[in-house]
């Protein structure tokens, strides 16, 4: 310690006094001219600049970018942009809010326009940045403005691009909607995001956000009182987003669509060679335009709460009791496990009783003695019953899951639920309370705990059409640059292998083949020349207490109590290549309410199948005769 | 056990020239605060209250250090410094992400800033290392390489965070210490040339927005973006201040929200704005005054360890000072360098009012250590 001290006061000193005066007159100098430019920029500017900052007549304008288009497989538009007019004012300028109202509601009065304002004016106003008091406002409300700008101070007319949704409803769950980022947003978002940029905020628009949303371009520019531009102090373009190619095929959408609209349901169209989603149609639906023109507090109120829930995509967020349905993922967890033989036989006299509990089949007065192949094709429930309480719940959970249920299936769109497979360490975690034998019955039909989104329903047939690969569903295809060049590539994703042996697959999907095509199946509905579609209907009971049924029968039951109508399908037997989920709330039954969809859909698909070979040949001739 | 003796000469000695400097600055920090943010209607505690709060905190911090021998604190110098990388490190995997960056690390409620902390930590890691390996020649470039890793670590974490100008004060203060304590002249030329050969390099790994904000610096004419936009409202707001100011409260560019970031990065335009030339020229002779205390405390520091540390933290708010204001006046590029004690910010406070305790720490202990 003492060698240190004194090493230290020794000869460096002497240098360190030398750098402190190179400090000292570095510090001096830096001193003056910080004082100087502080002179220069208050006391020989000064004049100059207090009157800009009485004036501050320096605006910076973002402008905004160009959304992505949105198409579907074959290049047809499903979402564009339009321009939106909008009134807006600039707060620094406008010393009376309620006189400025007052002003225009008058000027709007002699052309008898209506002012369509009530949205509550955010609590921290920059005098710099604009406020929106009508969004998208038709030609003569621009006129009017543009006209009296000399009494409207601060108030301009403000362009920038809205969303045309081409097909309106038809996709709106599934696509969404763009809206102004929200306060939440801003914090969690990046430095690129600011006040009043426009995000996606649902569906396709908000799961592609970052490929489709663009860059922001900017002005600055100079403007007189009257906020009109006097310079342009220069500019930087904003930069377009990328295109969007989704796997949908707006033809079969438009059929599903058809098909479903005025009901509460959704329907799933899936390539089962690699998991594409054709179709995906929810109803009820909303406009989405609603929100280009700033949907009112009360609008929107009634979106967000409405019984029917227009907003929700059920294809993804629905979650239904599958049913009968189920059956088929009973069924070969029975038969992989060894429980049953095709030639086991059950005898079905219309009701299976379990201690005190009765448990019915559909049929009232029982299907008499059935094996596996009839059981399927009639749906008959008491054999499943017999089934599912030889394998136990926990058995039928493990088929479930190869199946892909119970989990979400990972598709690239927002709020996808998990569905449930119940299983008796599920229950008892949930519930705190053990698993009840009779309650493994009404599983084996697809009641009970079991709940299934349409899309994992359409999922599982799908896997179990192509001979077991689990395919994760996908929406998008591609995205593209504008000059078309693709920018990536959403190649399919396996998620898992369905592992059944061969004889299981021959035995059920013979059993489904015959749903459809065989006399007494439940599906006939769906059954059309040529195609071998296979499937299964599902009618999912609401409330499965035993005391409503009397009442169920006759109809004497509200309306949003009724059974939902559920049809699963995939054709041909051989190489399947679409498979298709529909599910009807509250219809009654799947195979004379659900199947009849399908099968039109069917009608759609094959019949554009049909059509293919010749525009192929059509355009090969015509390329030849160019030749 | 001379570094816990609790001496009365301590408080015969107690630097009041310090104390009354860092006061009256935070004083008229704590007004600039309440100013900037006088015509905010939101609902939550004002800026100026928990700025008080963290001075508060701050000086309990500084007394404490003041109390502390320092060289007991320089003692566990790689302790602290790794301590402030782990920090550092928690922040990459775990931070708090507001407006793009990475800066900050949630503790119960307080957000907490580990790069202010890591400036003081690199003044003491570096007077440690230098103080270990003294040496009566100038230091040469295979000698300087352990220190340059001390300041490289926490330099690139911080800025990947991305946080350009507080990496850049890093590196500074250690260009700074460096060229204090003596550097052979070749190795000189040659990190000259080496950091010159950086400045290409870490173009690329400079965020788009960054890259604009330097364009934007040297070619004001076409400047249409935000860089430009924030210096053209800071330099209308100072220079509208004229020789009196517009009065407190009274500054039409502060109160009207023209201002970006006029809480932090931009307080000395809030100030000169409302306070003048007059305001201003007060306030930098406050600055240089505390300036020219921590030098002289440098220069008659007892040992080496206490002149280098002392004279690291002078350079630290000298070039904090220097760059800020010349960023708000429009001499230098905007990068987001607080001012010391004026700006609001718990973490930047609670660092500086340690690093005060320090320097008061190295100025009473030239009466008590023997030689």
């Amino acid at each position: 310690m003492e060698d240190r001290l004194n090493l230290l006061n020794g000869p460096e000193t002497a240098e360190f006094r030398q750098k402190f005066k190179i400090v000292f007159a570095l510090l001096m100098v830096i001193f003056f001219v910080l004082l100087i430019r502080l002179w220069y920029l208050q006391i020989i500017k000064g004049g100059e600049l207090k009157q800009k900052s009485e004036i501050n007549s320096v605006r910076f304008r973002k402008i905004k970018p160009l959304r992505g288009l949105i198409m579907d497989r074959k290049g047809q538009l499903l979402v564009d942009n339009l321009p939106s007019f909008d009134v807006v004012y600039m707060p620094g300028k406008v010393k009376d809010y309620e006189q400025l109202i007052e002003k225009l509601k008058t000027l709007y009065k002699k052309k008898s326009l209506q002012i369509v304002f009530d949205q509550h004016l955010p609590k921290v106003v920059k005098p710099y940045l604009p406020i929106k008091l009508e969004k998208n406002v038709g030609m003569e409300k621009v006129a009017v403005v543009e006209t009296n700008a000399m009494d409207l101070p601060g108030v301009y007319i403000d362009v920038s691009p809205v969303r045309l949704y081409v097909n309106g409803e038809m996709m709106a769950p599934v696509i969404g909607y763009t809206g102004e980022i929200s306060k939440e947003e801003m914090e969690e978002g990046n430095e690129e995001c600011s006040y009043g940029d426009v995000l996606g905020k649902h569906g396709v628009e908000k799961a592609l956000d970052a490929y489709i949303r663009g860059r922001n371009g900017a002005e600055l520019v100079e403007v007189n009182v009257h906020d009109k531009e006097i310079k342009n102090l220069g500019r930087i373009e904003p930069v377009p987003g990328y295109n969007a190619v989704l796997t949908i095929d707006s033809d079969l959408q438009k059929t599903a669509w058809r098909e479903l609209k005025g009901r509460s349901g959704a329907a799933i169209v899936l390539d089962p060679r690699d998991g594409s989603i054709l179709a995906m149609v929810s109803s009820p639906s909303f406009d989405p335009h609603l929100f280009n023109s700033g949907i009112s507090h009360n609008q929107w109120y009634k979106l967000q709460n409405s019984p029917l829930a227009p907003m929700s995509n059920r294809a993804i967020s629905g979650q239904y009791p599958p049913g009968s349905t189920y059956k088929l993922i009973v069924a070969a967890a029975a038969l992989e496990e060894g429980i049953i033989t095709p030639d086991t036989k059950f005898s079905c006299n219309g009701f299976f009783k379990m201690g005190n509990r009765t448990f019915r089949c559909w049929k009232n007065h029982g299907h008499g003695s059935v094996s596996l192949h009839r059981a399927i094709v009639e749906s008959c429930d008491v054999y499943f019953y017999n089934v599912g309480k030889l394998l136990g719940v926990d058995k039928i959970a493990k088929y479930a899951k190869l199946f892909g249920l119970g989990e979400a299936s990972g598709i690239d769109l927002p709020n996808e639920k998990n569905g449930i497979v119940p299983t008796e360490q599920w229950k008892l975690a949930r519930m705190k309370e053990p698993w009840q034998p009779g309650e493994t019955i009404s599983i084996a039909i697809g009641q009970g705990y079991n709940l299934v989104t349409p899309l994992q329903l359409a999922n599982a047939y799908s896997t179990f059409a192509n001979g077991g690969t689990v395919w994760r569903p996908r929406l998008i295809k591609r995205i593209e640059s504008i000059d078309g060049k693709t920018h990536k590539e959403f190649a399919p994703v396996k998620n898992g292998n369905l592992t059944l042996s061969k004889n299981t697959f021959d035995i059920l999907s013979q059993a489904l083949w015959g749903v459809v095509n065989e006399q007494g199946g439940t599906g006939g509905a769906a059954r059309r020349l040529n195609a071998d579609v296979c499937g299964k209907t599902g009618t999912a009971q609401v409330i499965s207490m035993p005391e409503n049924e009397k009442l169920r029968r006759q109809k004497k039951i509200s309306i949003l109590l009724q059974d939902h109508a559920l049809f699963v399908c995939y054709a041909p037997l051989k190489d399947p290549e679409i498979a298709i989920a529909v599910i009807v709330e509250n219809a009654g039954h799947g195979g004379s309410v659900a199947a009849p969809i399908a099968r039109r859909i069917l009608d759609a698909y094959f019949e554009d199948k049909a059509k293919q070979p010749q525009i192929m040949a059509q355009s090969l001739t015509a390329n030849q005769a160019k030749q | 056990m001379i570094f816990l003796k609790f001496d009365r000469r301590i408080f015969q000695n107690f630097d009041w020239t310090l104390m009354a400097l860092v006061l009256s600055i935070c004083a008229v920090g704590i007004l600039n605060i309440y100013s900037a943010g006088y015509a905010t209607s939101e609902k939550q505690i004002p800026f100026y209250l928990k700025q008080i709060q963290w001075i508060a905190i701050g000086l309990i911090l500084m007394l404490f250090i003041f109390f502390i021998d320092y060289r007991l604190i320089v003692k566990g110098a790689y302790i602290i410094y790794g301590i402030s990388v782990v920090l550092l490190l928690l922040v990459y995997i775990h931070g708090y992400t507001m407006r793009g960056s990475q800066r900050w690390l949630t503790l119960g409620g307080f957000v907490f800033q580990p790069s202010e902390l890591m400036k003081l930590t690199i003044i003491i890691a570096l007077a440690r290392y230098f103080d270990d390996h003294k040496s009566n020649e100038p230091y040469k470039l295979k000698e300087l390489f352990v220190p340059f890793l001390i300041v490289i670590v926490p330099f690139l974490l911080i800025l990947k965070q991305p946080d350009l100008g507080t990496a850049l004060i890093l590196m500074i203060i250690f260009a700074s210490i460096i060229f204090f304590i003596g550097i052979n002249w070749k190795s000189f030329l040659f990190a000259l040339a080496g950091g010159l050969a950086f400045i290409p390099i870490g173009w690329f790994f400079l965020k788009d927005y960054q890259k604009e904000r330097l364009i934007t610096f040297f070619n004001p004419e076409n400047d249409p973006l935000g860089a430009g936009y924030h210096i053209i409202q800071s330099m209308i707001a100072v220079g509208s201040g004229g020789f009196f100011g517009k009065g407190f409260l009274n500054g039409s560019q502060t109160q009207l929200k023209f201002l970006p970031e006029q809480q932090t990065d931009f307080v000395f335009s809030v100030f000169a704005e409302e306070w003048g030339f007059i305001g201003g020229l007060v306030l930098i002779i406050m600055f240089m005054s505390l300036i020219l205390w921590g030098l002289k405390i440098a220069l008659h520091a007892r040992d080496l360890l206490g002149t280098i540390i002392a004279f690291g933290i002078t350079a630290l708010i000298s070039w904090e000072v220097f760059i800020n204001i010349g960023m708000v006046l429009g001499l230098l590029p905007v990068v987001g360098i607080p001012l010391p004690f004026l700006s609001y910010g718990g973490s930047a406070m609670v660092s500086l009012m340690a690093a005060m305790g320090l320097l008061m720490s190295i100025n009473v202990r030239k009466f008590i250590l023997q030689r």
